[in-house]
This record gives structure tokens, C-alpha cells and sequence, in this order.
């Protein structure tokens, strides 16, 4: 189910929040309406967890991360590296990553298996993704930005790519990520799909401006309307007990 | 909002500073600004002599101009984006309908004006460019507040003092039907230069508007309500709402819109907070002031 919410009347969710299968990130400050809407749509099934990224409310932009890990920018302060460590499930990595680029969550877009990176991250930080996040990295652009993490929001199901891209970069990316795409937008025609919204499995959360058709297509797109989360969860429960053992 | 600016700039010339020229010094209006004016010994046209950082001796010999023009084009709908980010604070923080409230002013396509960058001399852009790339700078309306039901309510509870607090509600309440709500806000360092015309042509269009058949009863404005900006020092003993800034100087009060500090001057103003009420009458008055104030030197 995709819902709509708005951050203080800011329509850009996916700037102030972070959303995995395993987790989502919420950042301080903001009206209580902002966080009942998450913890009510995710309370029971994935922990809710308020923080902030640098001193800043700015995390969705900050971090990148998916049910296996979460990497942070240099930035973090310790006291948030330490809250974050405890405050998220055990089986998630929490590293801060020594980066140029701080702005991880503009600059690596990930769902559970693949992510893309920026052209210009640096080797080190292209095996700590492999590492940390488990997933395969590729460095691409979309539609001619090299800021992928802000340009296109995908999950295991589906993902929503920038209007302008072409449909031969549609169909590459779509082999690479293994999941449908779509060229879309967000937030009542803008173009930054990833601070607009974000998505997990089974739910998507959406500015407020967005409208009916924006919202229908993200739905059928990332499979959001028969999708059940407590299935999700406990397979990948059951997966992170097997490897205790 | 400073990306939008780099936006824009990457069709002029590049240029080492971010901005718009400055073909005169900028008016102090208040004597705060005045004093900060005439004590730069730096030629008051460098750019420099606006920044507070540290500058380097050889940008400070180079003035970099960059030309823009600007163009007034009524609100459209495909402007929403640009007019929501102008507007976003409008309000403080409180959460309100704010995508209504600019869809209302996109709508009244007669009576309002956004400026933007106006390249169509340049480039031979379609039409489907220009909204990605032309934001707006600035915009002006005026609304009948008897359309828009929320912004009493909020001017009211911002009120702090009885007295004006009744008088400003009848204005709000029981002679909803003749006042104007005049929205105006543009870009922190958008050049004086435009703001003039911009009234102009608001009060034009107004006068214009009564004429018109159908929207003549909405258009009649006796009065006309703003909410502003100003920073006020924290010396003097006023009650302001939450929306003053703490600067500490001589004069008590900084206006954010030169303007703001004309229309404090007419007559039949109740100054709360930051809204003010004007009446219509004096509207030829502030339009010369504005004019004035521009030339003189």
C-alpha cells in the first residue's frame, strides 16, 4: 500500500526518511503526524528508529542501506554511529565508510541483491558496498545524471526511474537490476524520484502532492497491492537464525 | 534555492560570482543598511562589498556582470513546484494546506505575476524546457480572503495583544468580503529594480480586473492584509510573534522587503506581528514611493 505523507509541509519523503525490509529511519524534529503514519503502516512488523545523520535531518540523502547492512558517511558522529548500532535488528551491519562523496543515499541506489552506484565512487567504498550490503555493485548513470541514489528508487519487486530515461537504457537496467522498471515521476512531476518517495517490499511512502495516477502507477510497479509483510519478514527470519547456526 | 540560482547562471556567461547585476548600489532603507553602505570604502558596484567573507585581492579589482533579463508572466499551472519552494515558509512551520493555497494563486491567471528568467530572445526553447529550467524568481498576487479560509485563523492565533487582535479580526472576519491578501515573495537576492514594476502591474491588474464583468465583486478590495518578514531587535519591549530574528542593532526594526517599511508609512496601517493592513486609497501613494525610492540616490 502506497500512502502519502508530508514532512513539516515538505513533500520530499525520501529526504527525511530511509525505509528497508528489515528497518526504517525516520529523522528528528519533525511533526508527531509524520511519525504516526510510518509507525502505524510498520510498527509490528520492522522497527521504527528516530535518529539523525551529521547533526542533520537530512538522512534519506545521508545513508544507503538494505536489510543486510547500513552504511553511513564519514559525517556520523559517534553517538549516532552507537545509537543506530543499537537500535537497529542484529543481523544489519552498521558502517561508517570513509568517502569523498558524503552524500551516500544520492550516490547509491540498492535494493536487497543489486545496487547502483555512482561513476565516481571510489574502489574501496565499491567493495565495502559488496561487502556490507551483500549485494552485486554496478556503476551506472540514469538518464545522463550520475547521481543514481537520487534518481531512481527501486525495491525487489520493481523500481521507478527518471522520466527522461530512454528505453534502451530502460531495458539495460532493467537486465541488471532483474526487475521491472518504470519511467516515472513523483510529488506532482518532479523528476527526483528518490527524495520524493521511498519504498520496501510491501510498502511505498509518497509526498503529498503526489497524485492519483503518480500514485496508481508506483503501486502496480513495485507490487504493492496484494503484497503481505509479515510472509517477507519471517523468511528473512528464518534466514538470519540459519546463520547463528 | 542556490542551486536553482547555479541553474540559471549556466546560461549566462560563467561567471566566478553567483548573481544578477547590480547596476547601483543597493538602497539602505533602513539606516542600518545606510550606515553598512557608506562605510565600505570598496567600490559599492563590486559584488564583494555585499559578501562578508574574506575576498582575495584580485577577485575584488574584478567586477563580473552578468546580464539577466527578467520577464512577468501570469501564473500558470505548470509554475507549482516554483511557487510552493517561494512560499514554503509563509506560514512559519506551521502545517497547512499549502499545495491548495498555491494551486489558488496559479488559478487566478488575470490578477498576479510570476517572474522568471526570460531566454526566449537566446535559445529557441519548447515549451516543455521552459518549465524545467525557467523557475520562478519571484512572485505577487492578491487574493480575496474570503476564498481562503485558513490564514485567519493562523494570523489570529500568531496575535498577541487584545487590541489589535480584535481589530484585525474584524478586518479578517466580518469585512472578509473586501480585503485582499497580498502574497509577495521573491528570491533573498533578487535585484530591487523589479519590484516596482511588480507592484505596478499587480495594482494595474486589480484596477483592471473591476472593470471585467465577472470578477468585478471578487476584485474590489478596500484593504489589503500582508504578512511579512522582519527582524526586530530584542532590546525593545514589542510583542512580536515567533517570526523576529535576533539582530541587535540601533534601529529597532530591519525589514527583510524594502517595501514592507513603505507600506508601515501609510496611514491607516494596524501593524501585528508581521501582517499589516492597508487601505486601497493609499495605493497611488506607495507606487510613487516605490518609484521614488528606487531613483533616488
Amino acid at each position: 500500500m502506497a500512502t502519502r505523507v508530508q514532512f513539516e509541509n515538505n513533500c520530499e519523503v525520501g529526504v527525511f526518511s530511509k525505509l528497508t525490509n528489515a528497518y526504517c529511519l525516520v529523522a528528528i524534529g519533525g511533526s508527531e503526524s509524520f511519525y504516526s503514519v510510518f509507525e502505524s503502516e510498520l510498527a509490528d512488523v520492522i522497527p521504527v528508529v528516530k535518529t539523525s545523520i551529521a547533526g542533520t535531518r537530512i538522512i534519506g540523502r545521508l545513508c544507503a542501506g538494505n536489510k543486510n547492512g547500513l552504511l553511513l558517511p564519514h559525517t556520523t558522529t559517534d553517538q549516532e554511529l552507537q545509537h543506530l548500532r543499537n537500535s537497529l535488528p542484529d543481523g544489519v551491519v552498521v558502517q561508517r565508510i570513509d568517502e569523498r562523496l558524503s552524500a551516500l543515499g544520492n550516490c547509491i541506489a540498492c535494493n536487497d541483491h543489486v545496487a547502483l552506484t555512482h561513476p565516481d565512487l571510489d574502489r574501496e567504498t565499491e567493495e565495502l558496498i559488496a561487502d556490507v550490503l551483500g549485494v552485486e555493485v554496478f556503476r551506472q548513470t540514469i538518464a545522463g545524471n550520475i547521481l543514481v541514489g537520487s534518481y531512481c528508487a527501486f525495491s525487489n519487486k520493481g523500481g521507478l526511474v527518471h522520466p527522461h530515461t530512454s528505453i534502451e537504457d530502460l531495458d539495460e537496467l532493467s537486465t541488471l537490476l532483474q526487475v521491472p522498471l518504470v519511467a516515472g515521476t513523483v510529488n506532482r512531476g518532479s523528476e527526483v524520484i528518490a527524495s520524493g518517495m521511498t519504498v520496501n517490499d510491501w510498502t511505498a511512502f509518497c509526498g503529498s502532492d503526489t497524485t492519483a495516477t503518480e500514485l496508481s502507477v508506483i503501486e502496480s510497479v513495485f507490487k504493492l497491492r496484494d503484497a503481505q509483510p509479515n510472509i517477507i519478514v519471517d523468511e528473512m527470519r528464518k534466514s538470519l537464525i540459519d546463520s547463528y547456526v | 534555492m542556490v542551486t536553482l540560482l547555479r541553474k540559471h547562471m549556466n546560461h549566462q556567461r560563467p561567471s566566478k560570482r553567483h548573481g544578477v547585476p547590480i547596476l547601483r548600489p543597493f538602497l539602505g532603507f533602513s539606516s542600518f543598511a545606510r550606515t553598512i553602505l557608506f562605510s565600505r570604502s570598496a567600490p559599492a558596484y563590486s559584488l564583494s562589498a555585499f559578501t562578508k567573507s574574506p575576498v582575495d585581492e584580485v577577485e575584488e579589482q574584478e567586477v563580473d556582470m552578468v546580464h539577466a533579463d527578467f520577464g512577468f508572466f501570469d501564473p500558470k499551472l505548470g509554475d507549482f513546484s516554483g511557487v510552493k519552494l517561494l512560499l514554503h515558509n509563509y506560514l512559519d512551520n506551521k502545517p497547512w494546506d499549502l499545495s491548495g493555497f498555491v494551486d489558488l494563486i496559479l488559478e487566478q491567471t488575470t490578477d498576479g505575476t510570476v517572474v522568471k528568467l526570460d531566454e526566449q530572445d537566446e535559445v529557441g526553447h519548447t515549451d516543455d524546457d521552459d518549465d524545467d529550467d525557467a523557475g520562478p524568481f519571484g512572485v505577487i498576487t492578491a487574493l480575496n480572503l474570503q476564498r481562503y479560509q485558513e490564514l485567519p485563523e493562523f494570523l489570529l492565533e500568531a496575535c498577541t495583544e487584545e487590541t489589535t487582535k480584535k481589530k484585525l479580526k474584524t478586518y479578517l472576519e466580518r469585512q472578509a468580503g473586501d480585503v485582499g491578501l497580498l502574497v509577495s515573495q521573491r528570491f533573498v537576492n533578487c535585484p530591487y529594480q523589479l519590484v516596482p514594476p511588480l507592484y505596478d502591474a499587480l495594482f494595474d491588474e486589480i484596477s483592471w480586473a473591476t472593470e471585467d464583468e465577472e470578477l468585478r465583486d471578487s476584485f474590489c478590495f478596500k484593504y489589503y492584509v500582508l504578512v511579512t518578514r522582519i527582524f526586530e531587535s530584542k532590546t525593545i519591549n514589542q510583542s512580536k510573534a515567533n517570526l523576529k530574528g535576533d539582530d541587535d542593532f540601533s534601529d529597532s526594526i530591519i525589514y527583510t522587503k524594502p517595501e514592507d517599511e513603505i507600506f508601515r508609512e501609510m496611514k491607516n496601517y494596524k501593524e501585528k506581528g508581521l501582517a499589516m493592513v492597508i487601505d486601497a486609497s493609499e495605493v497611488s501613494k506607495i507606487r510613487e514611493k516605490l518609484n521614488c525610492l528606487l531613483t533616488e540616490c
